[in-house]
């Protein structure tokens, strides 16, 4: 490293000449992270990111300002950089999700990660060896991080403390726990706003009590200021989620009255069958988001969604289309940019560039 | 060996009795000696002097109490040999202080029939280091459908009905097991929990489940069981006894029950008394039993409940889980941790030396009180009196370490925890079946010559 006052951010060497085409003014390789960028440090001293709830406002900031880096340098196409060219990340799927995993496989290749896709079927989890067993292979195959996504809320949690300091643990969703780089992305949206968070109004509407997507959204805005409502059927709110400090609504109007941004929650289909609500014909009624409900928020009010989205039941089709109040299009390429950013803090070590 | 026992400078403590009373006729809190010949209490004096071939136990500084009950343990022997079994149960049981346990009947396959009751008694005469009196199931196969040969299994020693793990969701055959435990007088043990509202639930639902993203049990799934058992109870007579009641609902139901006459006890858990949810390490599934830990105000109405004998016994619901089980996510990890060597440590702080309840009062509820549910011979140090004792130091301050542990398993929230009171020395029957060589070996310096 050159600079001794920052971090290297930058494609060095490509090796495929479309890359080297693309990067004709080599000025433009060099972006760097500034190291007395608040949260640096403590990124460096982190692990793994197993939630929202344990992130510092620091190091939430200094995660923004990289991901910025890294749109910018994705939006400019001056990716795959090199900067973790030696390391492999490892997606360990127990769960489908094609979308949170090509997320994350763009991610790392963007940053010259070698990628080692696992598809783990569900039918072996009940079995037990499996996080423990696999967890020893993957650190035996000499696997640098792992991101994971499991049905069991904790299991990222659990995968962490039997890798210990051998392997970065990256949740890409723990069952009903948390899903750290969702509400990351959505944060890093909202924020493209132009919006501060401190002191919004965000609604958050659907199906609470299954959503790691709302949990990692609350701990993660509260901490930033942000005042939470949730409105949902009460048969999927979970019992004294008002004790942390978010305000609980039956109905959809009061929660998205004066909102800045409306998070609308996937509805699993299961639900009716669960027994859970009457029909998906009633829960329309009752929590669907079209552009004349959205009339209570405020003028300038952005909905998001974690996808995919069930078109018509939580939220209409005109309303995910509208680009001037639907922000899930902007979500989905800020995910890729908050996932490197994310990959690049725990795993870049200075120490390896030499 | 062992033939005749000396212990000197112990104080003797004895239990209130079954209605709560110190006896007038019993030592308490006496510094006294023993002599013990042919698995009884001979004699009960000061200043003993030490005859030939009598083993001396130097009981200075340490209170010598009967040996405990423990009416509520899983010891898996039939079937279930990788978490536990007779032999290693009573080595855990008698190193907790323990000299009576009673084995649930949810063996593999259950204790539901004669010979199935029958491999097991012989299996506890081989096996066994301390009594253990053996539970049978209410109905066939834990099926909660089918009664089965209570009075058979009755007359062979079963010392309770239990369907303990399985609840008995109907309601009818419930009152049939009433009816029909007229023929035998023995207790039901009911675990109370209604399995619709605690479905896919892992831990209790409150504050914690909502943080942690994880199923809850209500409470409600207990007290639910409980009013509708009580009312149940209520038409046919008879007794009921609720196994590990954990939620404020259920204790405050047992209290009115209670009240208005109807013959109910109870028991709580240690794990119960001293932790709640809040207590948890999240997601670590030694803390993963059923009924699960509750909230403060529960913890705190089963302290209680204790303090005001509504809750009449403390048992430890030991339920051993191999380490492969309990490594599973913690939602699919079964239910249930070990208790029986951290039970009287654990209460014994939280009760007698928070200055709550008297030692002797304490002492009870692991004594007098279950041995008057189950229907044994009261537990005590008195001439001619079982000798069935447990030595403890209530001054010593130890870590339980689950390396140490005499179970099979080790599932247990108490892990490195620090506790204060240690029981060294167990005698069943007159022997010495439990030594705490570290701590005590020089207390009884020839048995411990004598130990690996």
């Amino acid at each position: 490293m050159s600079d001794a006052s920052s971090t290297a951010l930058e494609s060095k060497n490509p090796k495929n000449s479309k890359d080297q085409n693309r990067m004709s003014d080599d000025k433009d390789t060099n972006l760097t992270v500034p190291d007395n960028l608040p949260g640096i440090s403590s990124w460096k001293k982190r692990r793994h990111l197993l939630d929202t709830k344990d992130l510092s406002v620091e190091e939430v900031e200094a995660l923004i300002t990289v991901a910025k880096l890294c749109k910018d340098i994705h939006s400019k196409g001056r990716a795959p950089l090199t900067v973790l060219s030696h390391k492999v990340v490892a997606n360990l799927f127990y769960e489908n999700s094609t979308r949170t995993r090509s997320s994350f496989e763009l991610a790392a290749r963007k940053l010259g990660a070698s990628v080692l896709n696992l598809d783990i079927r569900m039918s072996s989890v009940a079995k037990g060896e499996t996080i423990e067993d696999t967890a020893r292979t993957l650190v035996s195959m000499g696997v640098d991080a792992v991101v994971q996504r499991h049905s069991s809320s904790g299991s990222a949690h659990k995968l962490a403390e039997l890798l210990k300091d051998e392997v970065h643990v990256l949740n890409a969703g723990d069952g009903w726990n948390a899903h750290p780089t969702q509400a990351l992305l959505d944060l890093f949206s909202m924020q493209e706003t132009g919006k501060s968070i401190k002191g919004r109004k965000v609604a958050i509407i659907g199906d609470i009590t299954h959503s790691r997507v709302a949990r990692s959204n609350i701990w993660l805005l509260q901490k930033l200021g942000a005042e939470i409502h949730v409105a949902g059927p009460p048969t999927l709110v979970p019992v004294q989620l008002d004790t942390f400090g978010v305000t609980v609504h039956e109905r959809l109007d009061p929660a998205i009255k004066d909102a800045d941004f409306v998070i609308a929650l996937r509805l699993q289909l299961e639900r009716q069958d669960e027994g859970l609500i009457p029909s998906i014909g009633e829960y329309k009624r009752l929590y669907r988001l079209d552009h004349e409900r959205i009339k209570r928020c405020k003028p300038d009010v952005r909905v998001l969604h974690p996808g995919p989205v069930n078109r018509g039941i939580e939220i209409t089709d005109d309303l995910v289309d509208d680009n001037k109040v639907s922000l899930v299009n902007l979500q989905v390429a800020n995910g890729i940019a908050v996932r490197m950013a994310v990959l690049y803090l725990l795993m870049f070590d200075e120490s390896d560039e030499g | 060996m062992q033939s005749a026992i000396l212990i000197k400078n112990g104080r003797v403590i004895n239990p209130t009795d079954a209605s709560g009373k110190a006896s007038s006729s019993l030592a308490n809190n006496q510094s006294l000696d023993l002599r013990i010949r042919d698995g009884k209490i001979v004699e009960l004096e000061s200043d003993l002097k030490v005859k030939d071939n009598e083993t001396v136990v130097d009981a200075g500084g340490c209170w010598v109490m009967p040996g405990f009950v423990d009416m509520h343990t899983h010891l898996r022997d039939l079937g279930q040999a990788d978490r536990e079994d007779i032999s290693t149960g009573t080595h855990a049981a008698a190193a907790g202080g323990y000299t009576t346990v009673v084995a649930m009947a949810n063996t593999d396959p259950a204790t539901d029939c004669a010979e199935i009751l029958d491999r097991i008694i012989k299996r506890i005469h081989e096996h066994a280091i301390v009594e253990v009196l053996p539970v049978a199931a209410v109905t066939k196969g834990l099926k909660g459908v089918e009664l089965t040969n209570m009075v058979e299994m009755s007359d062979m020693g079963a010392i309770a009905f239990s369907d303990d793990g399985m609840p008995i969701s109907n309601l009818d055959v419930l009152r049939r097991a009433l009816e029909y435990a007229r023929l035998h007088g023995r207790p039901i043990i009911s675990h109370p929990e209604d399995r619709d509202l605690s479905h896919g639930g892992s831990m209790n639902e409150g504050m914690q489940s909502t943080c942690l993203g994880m199923k809850g049990i209500p409470s409600a799934s207990e007290a639910a069981c409980v009013a509708r058992e009580i009312e149940v109870l209520r038409y046919t007579g008879g007794r009921l006894h609720f196994a590990h009641t954990s939620a404020k609902a259920s204790i405050d139901l047992i209290r009115q029950a209670k009240a208005q006459g109807l013959n109910v006890t109870a028991d709580a858990t240690p794990h119960h008394l001293v932790l709640s949810d809040a207590e948890m390490t999240p997601y670590d599934t030694s803390f993963k039993m059923n009924p699960p830990l509750r909230s403060k105000q529960d913890v705190e109405a089963i302290e209680q409940g204790l303090m005001e004998g509504v809750i009449d016994a403390i048992a430890t619901d030991h339920a051993p889980h191999s380490k492969l089980d309990k490594s599973k996510p913690f939602d699919h990890a079964p239910f249930g941790i070990i208790g029986l060597e951290t039970a009287f440590s654990l209460c014994f702080e939280k009760l007698v030396l928070s200055g709550k309840m008297a030692p002797n009062k304490f002492l009870a509820l692991i004594t007098t009180h279950p041995a008057k549910i189950l229907g044994i011979a009261a537990p005590q140090i008195a001439v001619e009196a079982r000798a069935n004792i447990a030595i403890v130091d209530p001054e010593m301050r130890w870590h339980f370490e689950i390396a140490e542990s005499h179970s099979k398993s080790k599932n247990s929230p108490f892990t490195g925890r620090s506790l204060k009171g240690k029981n060294l020395i167990t005698i069943f029957n007159g022997k010495i079946v439990y030594l705490d060589k570290e701590r005590a070996g020089k207390r009884v310096p020839e048995v411990c010559a004598t130990l690996k």
